[in-house]
Protein backbone atom coordinates (compact mmCIF):
# COMPACT_ATOMS: atom_id res chain seq x y z
CA UNK A 1 0.00 0.00 0.00
CA UNK A 2 2.88 2.38 0.69
CA UNK A 3 3.93 1.97 -2.92
CA UNK A 4 0.46 3.02 -4.05
CA UNK A 5 0.53 6.03 -1.73
CA UNK A 6 3.98 7.04 -2.92
CA UNK A 7 2.78 6.75 -6.51
CA UNK A 8 -0.32 8.78 -5.68
CA UNK A 9 1.71 11.60 -4.13
CA UNK A 10 4.23 11.58 -6.98
CA UNK A 11 1.65 11.61 -9.77
CA UNK A 12 -0.56 14.19 -8.07
CA UNK A 13 2.37 16.55 -7.47
CA UNK A 14 3.44 16.09 -11.08
CA UNK A 15 -0.14 16.72 -12.19
CA UNK A 16 -0.46 19.86 -10.07
CA UNK A 17 2.84 21.18 -11.42
CA UNK A 18 1.58 20.45 -14.90
CA UNK A 19 -1.63 22.29 -14.09
CA UNK A 20 0.32 25.41 -13.12
CA UNK A 21 2.25 25.10 -16.36
CA UNK A 22 -0.95 24.56 -18.32
CA UNK A 23 -2.59 27.61 -16.78
CA UNK A 24 0.49 29.72 -17.50
CA UNK A 25 0.56 28.47 -21.10
CA UNK A 26 -3.14 28.95 -21.74
CA UNK A 27 -3.33 32.39 -20.10
CA UNK A 28 -0.02 33.97 -21.16
CA UNK A 29 1.82 31.92 -23.73
CA UNK A 30 -0.57 30.61 -26.35
CA UNK A 31 -1.81 33.04 -29.01
CA UNK A 32 -5.40 34.21 -28.86
CA UNK A 33 -7.73 32.48 -31.29
CA UNK A 34 -8.75 34.91 -34.03
CA UNK A 35 -12.49 34.27 -34.27
CA UNK A 36 -13.52 33.62 -30.68
CA UNK A 37 -10.99 35.70 -28.83
CA UNK A 38 -9.96 35.13 -25.27
CA UNK A 39 -12.84 32.80 -24.37
CA UNK A 40 -11.37 30.04 -26.51
CA UNK A 41 -8.67 29.55 -23.84
CA UNK A 42 -11.14 27.48 -21.82
CA UNK A 43 -10.61 24.89 -24.55
CA UNK A 44 -7.34 23.80 -22.89
CA UNK A 45 -9.22 22.73 -19.77
CA UNK A 46 -12.44 21.62 -21.43
CA UNK A 47 -11.04 19.12 -23.92
CA UNK A 48 -8.51 17.45 -21.57
CA UNK A 49 -11.28 17.05 -18.95
CA UNK A 50 -13.51 15.42 -21.57
CA UNK A 51 -10.74 13.09 -22.66
CA UNK A 52 -10.11 12.12 -19.03
CA UNK A 53 -13.78 11.37 -18.32
CA UNK A 54 -13.90 8.99 -21.30
CA UNK A 55 -10.64 7.42 -20.22
CA UNK A 56 -12.25 6.93 -16.81
CA UNK A 57 -15.26 5.01 -18.10
CA UNK A 58 -12.86 2.82 -20.07
CA UNK A 59 -10.76 2.09 -16.99
CA UNK A 60 -13.90 1.53 -14.89
CA UNK A 61 -15.40 -0.87 -17.44
CA UNK A 62 -12.15 -2.77 -17.87
CA UNK A 63 -11.62 -3.16 -14.11
CA UNK A 64 -15.29 -4.14 -13.74
CA UNK A 65 -15.03 -6.83 -16.41
CA UNK A 66 -11.93 -8.32 -14.81
CA UNK A 67 -13.60 -8.03 -11.39
CA UNK A 68 -16.56 -10.11 -12.57
CA UNK A 69 -14.06 -12.65 -13.83
CA UNK A 70 -11.57 -12.87 -10.95
CA UNK A 71 -13.70 -11.49 -8.08
CA UNK A 72 -10.80 -9.62 -6.58
CA UNK A 73 -12.11 -6.75 -4.44
CA UNK A 74 -9.10 -4.65 -5.46
CA UNK A 75 -10.43 -4.51 -9.03
CA UNK A 76 -13.85 -3.40 -7.87
CA UNK A 77 -12.21 -0.68 -5.78
CA UNK A 78 -10.19 0.42 -8.81
CA UNK A 79 -13.33 0.54 -10.97
CA UNK A 80 -15.14 2.59 -8.35
CA UNK A 81 -12.26 5.06 -7.98
CA UNK A 82 -12.03 5.44 -11.77
CA UNK A 83 -15.78 6.06 -12.00
CA UNK A 84 -15.54 8.67 -9.27
CA UNK A 85 -12.75 10.44 -11.13
CA UNK A 86 -14.80 10.20 -14.29
CA UNK A 87 -17.77 11.80 -12.60
CA UNK A 88 -15.60 14.70 -11.40
CA UNK A 89 -14.02 15.31 -14.81
CA UNK A 90 -17.36 14.96 -16.63
CA UNK A 91 -18.72 17.59 -14.25
CA UNK A 92 -15.82 19.87 -15.24
CA UNK A 93 -16.73 19.36 -18.91
CA UNK A 94 -20.37 20.14 -18.21
CA UNK A 95 -19.48 23.38 -16.38
CA UNK A 96 -16.82 24.65 -18.77
CA UNK A 97 -18.87 23.66 -21.84
CA UNK A 98 -21.89 25.91 -21.18
CA UNK A 99 -19.62 28.77 -20.01
CA UNK A 100 -17.76 28.60 -23.29
CA UNK A 101 -20.94 27.98 -25.26
CA UNK A 102 -22.68 31.06 -23.86
CA UNK A 103 -20.02 33.31 -25.35
CA UNK A 104 -18.98 31.34 -28.43
CA UNK A 105 -22.41 30.12 -29.57
CA UNK A 106 -24.65 32.56 -27.70
CA UNK A 107 -26.37 29.85 -25.72
CA UNK A 108 -25.59 27.86 -22.60
CA UNK A 109 -26.82 24.61 -24.02
CA UNK A 110 -26.94 23.20 -27.50
CA UNK A 111 -27.36 19.59 -28.53
CA UNK A 112 -23.86 19.49 -29.86
CA UNK A 113 -23.00 15.76 -30.12
CA UNK A 114 -20.00 15.74 -27.83
CA UNK A 115 -21.72 17.83 -25.18
CA UNK A 116 -24.76 15.55 -25.32
CA UNK A 117 -22.56 12.48 -25.08
CA UNK A 118 -20.79 13.86 -22.01
CA UNK A 119 -24.12 14.60 -20.33
CA UNK A 120 -25.22 11.00 -20.92
CA UNK A 121 -21.85 9.73 -19.69
CA UNK A 122 -22.36 11.79 -16.54
CA UNK A 123 -25.69 10.08 -15.98
CA UNK A 124 -24.13 6.66 -16.54
CA UNK A 125 -21.63 7.45 -13.77
CA UNK A 126 -24.48 8.65 -11.53
CA UNK A 127 -26.38 5.43 -12.20
CA UNK A 128 -23.23 3.47 -11.35
CA UNK A 129 -23.07 5.01 -7.87
CA UNK A 130 -26.82 4.84 -7.26
CA UNK A 131 -26.86 1.10 -7.98
CA UNK A 132 -23.80 0.55 -5.85
CA UNK A 133 -25.33 2.22 -2.84
CA UNK A 134 -28.84 0.79 -3.20
CA UNK A 135 -28.22 -2.81 -2.18
CA UNK A 136 -28.17 -4.35 1.26
CA UNK A 137 -25.50 -6.85 0.30
CA UNK A 138 -22.32 -4.94 -0.71
CA UNK A 139 -21.13 -7.77 -2.99
CA UNK A 140 -24.36 -7.57 -4.93
CA UNK A 141 -23.90 -3.82 -5.31
CA UNK A 142 -20.40 -4.38 -6.67
CA UNK A 143 -21.66 -6.86 -9.26
CA UNK A 144 -24.56 -4.62 -10.30
CA UNK A 145 -22.30 -1.58 -10.60
CA UNK A 146 -19.81 -3.58 -12.67
CA UNK A 147 -22.57 -4.53 -15.11
CA UNK A 148 -23.67 -0.87 -15.35
CA UNK A 149 -20.10 0.24 -16.12
CA UNK A 150 -19.58 -2.44 -18.77
CA UNK A 151 -22.91 -1.87 -20.55
CA UNK A 152 -22.37 1.89 -20.33
CA UNK A 153 -18.93 1.65 -21.95
CA UNK A 154 -20.25 -0.67 -24.67
CA UNK A 155 -23.15 1.66 -25.40
CA UNK A 156 -21.01 4.79 -25.72
CA UNK A 157 -19.99 4.19 -29.37
CA UNK A 158 -23.68 3.76 -30.23
CA UNK A 159 -24.66 6.90 -28.36
CA UNK A 160 -21.83 8.81 -30.00
CA UNK A 161 -22.88 7.72 -33.47
CA UNK A 162 -26.55 8.41 -32.82
CA UNK A 163 -26.09 11.93 -31.49
CA UNK A 164 -23.93 12.80 -34.52
CA UNK A 165 -26.55 11.23 -36.77
CA UNK A 166 -29.28 13.22 -35.05
CA UNK A 167 -27.56 16.50 -35.78
CA UNK A 168 -27.13 15.61 -39.43
CA UNK A 169 -30.87 15.05 -39.65
CA UNK A 170 -31.65 18.37 -37.98
CA UNK A 171 -29.01 20.88 -39.03
CA UNK A 172 -28.01 23.11 -36.14
CA UNK A 173 -26.34 26.50 -36.42
CA UNK A 174 -22.80 25.83 -37.54
CA UNK A 175 -20.66 25.16 -34.52
CA UNK A 176 -17.12 26.38 -34.88
CA UNK A 177 -14.85 24.14 -32.88
CA UNK A 178 -11.17 24.94 -33.07
CA UNK A 179 -10.08 21.39 -33.61
CA UNK A 180 -8.55 19.16 -36.18
CA UNK A 181 -5.21 19.23 -37.94
CA UNK A 182 -5.59 22.94 -38.68
CA UNK A 183 -4.72 23.81 -35.10
CA UNK A 184 -1.66 26.14 -34.95
CA UNK A 185 1.45 24.69 -33.36
CA UNK A 186 1.34 26.67 -30.11
CA UNK A 187 -2.33 25.78 -29.53
CA UNK A 188 -1.61 22.14 -30.26
CA UNK A 189 1.30 22.20 -27.81
CA UNK A 190 -0.88 23.74 -25.07
CA UNK A 191 -3.60 21.17 -25.75
CA UNK A 192 -1.09 18.33 -25.54
CA UNK A 193 0.26 19.67 -22.23
CA UNK A 194 -3.37 19.83 -21.05
CA UNK A 195 -4.10 16.26 -22.09
CA UNK A 196 -0.95 14.98 -20.42
CA UNK A 197 -1.54 16.99 -17.25
CA UNK A 198 -5.14 15.89 -16.83
CA UNK A 199 -4.28 12.26 -17.48
CA UNK A 200 -1.50 12.33 -14.87
CA UNK A 201 -3.71 14.19 -12.43
CA UNK A 202 -6.49 11.66 -12.95
CA UNK A 203 -4.22 8.74 -12.18
CA UNK A 204 -2.76 10.58 -9.18
CA UNK A 205 -6.21 11.20 -7.69
CA UNK A 206 -7.23 7.69 -8.70
CA UNK A 207 -4.33 6.18 -6.73
CA UNK A 208 -5.13 8.37 -3.70
CA UNK A 209 -8.72 7.17 -3.70
CA UNK A 210 -7.58 3.62 -4.29
CA UNK A 211 -5.21 3.74 -1.31
CA UNK A 212 -7.96 5.26 0.83
CA UNK A 213 -10.42 2.53 -0.13
CA UNK A 214 -7.77 -0.07 0.63
CA UNK A 215 -7.29 1.37 4.12
CA UNK A 216 -11.04 1.52 4.61
CA UNK A 217 -11.52 -2.13 3.77
CA UNK A 218 -8.63 -3.03 6.07
CA UNK A 219 -10.26 -1.11 8.93
CA UNK A 220 -13.52 -2.92 8.21
CA UNK A 221 -11.76 -6.24 8.30
CA UNK A 222 -10.03 -5.50 11.60
CA UNK A 223 -13.23 -4.20 13.18
CA UNK A 224 -15.01 -7.37 12.16
CA UNK A 225 -12.19 -9.54 13.46
CA UNK A 226 -12.09 -7.84 16.86
CA UNK A 227 -15.88 -8.05 17.09
CA UNK A 228 -15.66 -11.77 16.46
CA UNK B 1 -28.57 -27.68 -28.36
CA UNK B 2 -32.19 -28.72 -28.77
CA UNK B 3 -32.32 -28.98 -24.99
CA UNK B 4 -31.24 -25.36 -24.75
CA UNK B 5 -34.11 -24.22 -26.97
CA UNK B 6 -36.55 -26.46 -25.11
CA UNK B 7 -35.51 -24.77 -21.86
CA UNK B 8 -35.97 -21.33 -23.38
CA UNK B 9 -39.36 -22.17 -24.81
CA UNK B 10 -40.50 -23.65 -21.49
CA UNK B 11 -39.84 -20.35 -19.69
CA UNK B 12 -41.30 -18.30 -22.53
CA UNK B 13 -44.40 -20.48 -22.45
CA UNK B 14 -44.73 -20.08 -18.69
CA UNK B 15 -44.42 -16.29 -18.87
CA UNK B 16 -46.78 -15.87 -21.79
CA UNK B 17 -49.33 -18.25 -20.29
CA UNK B 18 -49.24 -16.31 -17.02
CA UNK B 19 -49.69 -13.10 -18.96
CA UNK B 20 -52.47 -14.56 -21.06
CA UNK B 21 -54.38 -15.60 -17.96
CA UNK B 22 -53.77 -12.56 -15.77
CA UNK B 23 -53.48 -9.94 -18.57
CA UNK B 24 -51.89 -7.77 -15.91
CA UNK B 25 -49.00 -6.22 -17.78
CA UNK B 26 -50.51 -6.09 -21.26
CA UNK B 27 -53.62 -4.38 -19.90
CA UNK B 28 -51.65 -1.77 -17.98
CA UNK B 29 -49.27 -1.12 -20.89
CA UNK B 30 -52.09 -0.94 -23.44
CA UNK B 31 -54.19 1.40 -21.31
CA UNK B 32 -51.12 3.51 -20.62
CA UNK B 33 -50.37 3.79 -24.34
CA UNK B 34 -53.87 4.89 -25.31
CA UNK B 35 -54.16 7.35 -22.43
CA UNK B 36 -50.73 8.76 -23.27
CA UNK B 37 -52.04 9.34 -26.77
CA UNK B 38 -55.01 11.24 -25.36
CA UNK B 39 -52.72 13.41 -23.22
CA UNK B 40 -50.33 14.00 -26.13
CA UNK B 41 -53.31 15.25 -28.13
CA UNK B 42 -53.76 18.07 -25.62
CA UNK B 43 -50.05 18.81 -25.55
CA UNK B 44 -49.93 19.64 -29.27
CA UNK B 45 -50.95 23.10 -30.40
CA UNK B 46 -52.33 22.25 -33.82
CA UNK B 47 -52.15 25.86 -34.96
CA UNK B 48 -48.35 25.72 -34.88
CA UNK B 49 -47.49 22.01 -35.31
CA UNK B 50 -49.06 19.36 -37.48
CA UNK B 51 -49.69 16.28 -35.30
CA UNK B 52 -48.43 13.86 -37.95
CA UNK B 53 -45.06 15.63 -37.96
CA UNK B 54 -44.37 14.82 -34.33
CA UNK B 55 -46.33 11.55 -34.19
CA UNK B 56 -43.26 9.33 -34.75
CA UNK B 57 -41.55 10.84 -31.71
CA UNK B 58 -44.69 10.39 -29.63
CA UNK B 59 -44.95 6.71 -30.63
CA UNK B 60 -41.41 6.08 -29.38
CA UNK B 61 -41.85 8.05 -26.17
CA UNK B 62 -44.99 6.08 -25.42
CA UNK B 63 -43.13 2.83 -26.10
CA UNK B 64 -40.23 3.81 -23.85
CA UNK B 65 -42.42 4.82 -20.90
CA UNK B 66 -45.05 2.12 -21.39
CA UNK B 67 -42.38 -0.49 -21.97
CA UNK B 68 -40.63 0.42 -18.73
CA UNK B 69 -43.96 0.01 -16.96
CA UNK B 70 -44.31 -3.57 -18.15
CA UNK B 71 -40.71 -4.73 -18.41
CA UNK B 72 -39.87 -3.29 -14.99
CA UNK B 73 -42.17 -5.93 -13.53
CA UNK B 74 -40.48 -8.82 -15.35
CA UNK B 75 -39.00 -10.29 -12.23
CA UNK B 76 -41.75 -9.19 -9.87
CA UNK B 77 -43.55 -12.51 -10.04
CA UNK B 78 -40.36 -14.44 -9.39
CA UNK B 79 -39.42 -12.12 -6.53
CA UNK B 80 -42.39 -13.47 -4.59
CA UNK B 81 -42.23 -16.76 -2.72
CA UNK B 82 -38.61 -17.34 -3.72
CA UNK B 83 -39.63 -18.43 -7.21
CA UNK B 84 -36.50 -16.80 -8.62
CA UNK B 85 -34.39 -19.17 -6.55
CA UNK B 86 -36.32 -22.04 -8.09
CA UNK B 87 -35.61 -20.93 -11.63
CA UNK B 88 -31.95 -20.23 -10.90
CA UNK B 89 -31.45 -23.55 -9.17
CA UNK B 90 -33.00 -25.47 -12.03
CA UNK B 91 -30.41 -26.85 -14.47
CA UNK B 92 -31.06 -24.09 -17.01
CA UNK B 93 -28.13 -21.89 -18.10
CA UNK B 94 -28.55 -18.31 -16.91
CA UNK B 95 -28.37 -16.92 -20.42
CA UNK B 96 -31.27 -19.17 -21.44
CA UNK B 97 -33.31 -17.63 -18.62
CA UNK B 98 -32.37 -14.18 -19.89
CA UNK B 99 -33.17 -14.97 -23.53
CA UNK B 100 -36.51 -16.47 -22.51
CA UNK B 101 -37.40 -13.37 -20.50
CA UNK B 102 -36.38 -11.17 -23.43
CA UNK B 103 -38.53 -13.17 -25.86
CA UNK B 104 -41.57 -13.07 -23.57
CA UNK B 105 -41.13 -9.34 -22.99
CA UNK B 106 -40.58 -8.78 -26.69
CA UNK B 107 -43.87 -10.49 -27.58
CA UNK B 108 -45.57 -8.26 -25.05
CA UNK B 109 -43.96 -4.99 -26.10
CA UNK B 110 -44.23 -5.70 -29.81
CA UNK B 111 -47.96 -6.31 -29.40
CA UNK B 112 -48.28 -3.03 -27.52
CA UNK B 113 -46.22 -1.22 -30.16
CA UNK B 114 -48.59 -2.39 -32.89
CA UNK B 115 -51.49 -1.18 -30.77
CA UNK B 116 -49.75 2.17 -30.31
CA UNK B 117 -49.13 2.41 -34.04
CA UNK B 118 -52.78 1.73 -34.84
CA UNK B 119 -54.18 4.04 -32.20
CA UNK B 120 -51.78 6.89 -32.94
CA UNK B 121 -52.45 6.55 -36.67
CA UNK B 122 -56.09 7.10 -35.81
CA UNK B 123 -55.50 9.88 -33.26
CA UNK B 124 -52.92 11.91 -35.16
CA UNK B 125 -53.78 11.17 -38.76
CA UNK B 126 -50.53 9.29 -39.46
CA UNK B 127 -50.59 7.60 -42.84
CA UNK B 128 -48.61 4.38 -42.44
CA UNK B 129 -50.12 2.45 -45.33
CA UNK B 130 -47.33 3.30 -47.79
CA UNK B 131 -44.50 1.78 -45.72
CA UNK B 132 -46.41 -0.43 -43.29
CA UNK B 133 -44.02 -3.39 -43.56
CA UNK B 134 -40.94 -1.27 -42.92
CA UNK B 135 -42.59 0.61 -40.05
CA UNK B 136 -43.44 -2.70 -38.40
CA UNK B 137 -39.85 -3.86 -38.90
CA UNK B 138 -38.52 -0.67 -37.29
CA UNK B 139 -40.90 -1.10 -34.33
CA UNK B 140 -39.81 -4.74 -33.99
CA UNK B 141 -36.09 -3.94 -33.96
CA UNK B 142 -36.61 -1.04 -31.57
CA UNK B 143 -38.72 -3.17 -29.22
CA UNK B 144 -36.08 -5.91 -29.23
CA UNK B 145 -33.24 -3.53 -28.34
CA UNK B 146 -35.34 -1.86 -25.68
CA UNK B 147 -36.50 -5.13 -24.15
CA UNK B 148 -32.97 -6.57 -24.01
CA UNK B 149 -31.55 -3.57 -22.13
CA UNK B 150 -34.60 -3.09 -19.93
CA UNK B 151 -34.77 -6.77 -18.94
CA UNK B 152 -31.13 -6.79 -17.83
CA UNK B 153 -31.59 -3.62 -15.81
CA UNK B 154 -34.97 -4.74 -14.46
CA UNK B 155 -33.13 -7.71 -12.94
CA UNK B 156 -30.68 -5.24 -11.37
CA UNK B 157 -33.27 -2.78 -10.08
CA UNK B 158 -35.43 -5.56 -8.63
CA UNK B 159 -32.40 -6.58 -6.58
CA UNK B 160 -31.90 -3.09 -5.11
CA UNK B 161 -33.70 -1.32 -2.30
CA UNK B 162 -34.78 1.43 -4.69
CA UNK B 163 -36.64 -1.01 -6.92
CA UNK B 164 -38.28 0.21 -10.11
CA UNK B 165 -37.53 3.89 -9.43
CA UNK B 166 -33.92 3.14 -10.33
CA UNK B 167 -34.77 1.66 -13.72
CA UNK B 168 -35.27 4.85 -15.78
CA UNK B 169 -32.07 6.40 -14.39
CA UNK B 170 -30.09 3.39 -15.57
CA UNK B 171 -31.84 2.77 -18.87
CA UNK B 172 -32.69 6.19 -20.34
CA UNK B 173 -29.10 7.31 -21.06
CA UNK B 174 -28.44 3.99 -22.77
CA UNK B 175 -31.61 4.15 -24.84
CA UNK B 176 -30.66 7.33 -26.70
CA UNK B 177 -29.44 5.44 -29.81
CA UNK B 178 -32.69 3.50 -30.01
CA UNK B 179 -34.79 6.66 -29.84
CA UNK B 180 -32.60 8.56 -32.35
CA UNK B 181 -32.48 5.78 -34.94
CA UNK B 182 -36.08 4.70 -34.31
CA UNK B 183 -37.64 8.14 -34.57
CA UNK B 184 -35.34 9.06 -37.44
CA UNK B 185 -36.38 6.14 -39.57
CA UNK B 186 -40.04 6.04 -38.60
CA UNK B 187 -40.62 9.75 -39.10
CA UNK B 188 -39.43 9.51 -42.68
CA UNK B 189 -41.24 6.27 -43.44
CA UNK B 190 -44.51 7.79 -42.24
CA UNK B 191 -43.86 10.83 -44.40
CA UNK B 192 -43.84 8.43 -47.34
CA UNK B 193 -40.10 8.58 -48.06
CA UNK B 194 -38.51 5.48 -49.63
CA UNK B 195 -36.84 2.87 -47.41
CA UNK B 196 -33.44 3.42 -49.01
CA UNK B 197 -33.35 6.82 -47.34
CA UNK B 198 -33.53 5.35 -43.83
CA UNK B 199 -31.67 2.11 -44.46
CA UNK B 200 -28.67 3.26 -42.42
CA UNK B 201 -30.88 4.09 -39.44
CA UNK B 202 -32.59 0.71 -39.58
CA UNK B 203 -29.26 -1.11 -39.80
CA UNK B 204 -28.01 0.76 -36.74
CA UNK B 205 -31.24 -0.05 -34.92
CA UNK B 206 -30.67 -3.72 -35.76
CA UNK B 207 -27.03 -3.57 -34.64
CA UNK B 208 -28.11 -1.93 -31.38
CA UNK B 209 -30.70 -4.67 -30.77
CA UNK B 210 -28.23 -7.49 -31.49
CA UNK B 211 -25.58 -5.84 -29.31
CA UNK B 212 -28.03 -5.35 -26.45
CA UNK B 213 -29.22 -8.98 -26.56
CA UNK B 214 -25.64 -10.29 -26.68
CA UNK B 215 -24.42 -8.05 -23.85
CA UNK B 216 -27.45 -8.94 -21.74
CA UNK B 217 -27.03 -12.68 -22.30
CA UNK B 218 -23.35 -12.45 -21.36
CA UNK B 219 -23.83 -10.30 -18.25
CA UNK B 220 -27.12 -11.60 -16.85
CA UNK B 221 -25.43 -14.41 -14.91
CA UNK B 222 -23.53 -11.86 -12.82
CA UNK B 223 -26.73 -10.06 -11.92
CA UNK B 224 -28.72 -13.04 -10.64
CA UNK B 225 -26.01 -15.16 -9.07
CA UNK B 226 -26.23 -16.33 -5.40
Amino acid sequence: MTGVRRGAIGLTLLGLAGLIGLFWMSFFWVSTEANQGVVQRIFYVHVPAAWTSFLAIGVAALCSAVYLWLRDDKLDRAAMCAAEGGLVFATIVLTTGPLWGKIAWGTYWTWEPRLTLTLLLWFIFVGYFMVRNATEDPDKGKRFAAVVAIVGALDIPFIHLSVIWFRSLHPQPVVAKPEGPTLPADMLATLMVGLGTFTILFFGLFLFRYALEGLRSEVDLRARRSAA
Amino acid sequence: MSGYFAQISAIVRKDLLLELRSRERIASMGAFAILAGVLFNFSIDTTTVRPQDVAAGLVWMTLVFGGLLGVGRTFQIEAQDGAMQGILMSPVPKDAVFLAKVIANFVLLFTVSLLVLGVFALFFGMDVSANLGWVVLVLGLGSLGFVALATLFAAISTGTTMGETLLPILVFPLLVPMVVFGVGSMGRLIAGRPFSEVEGNVRMLGAFAVGAVAAGAALFRFVVED
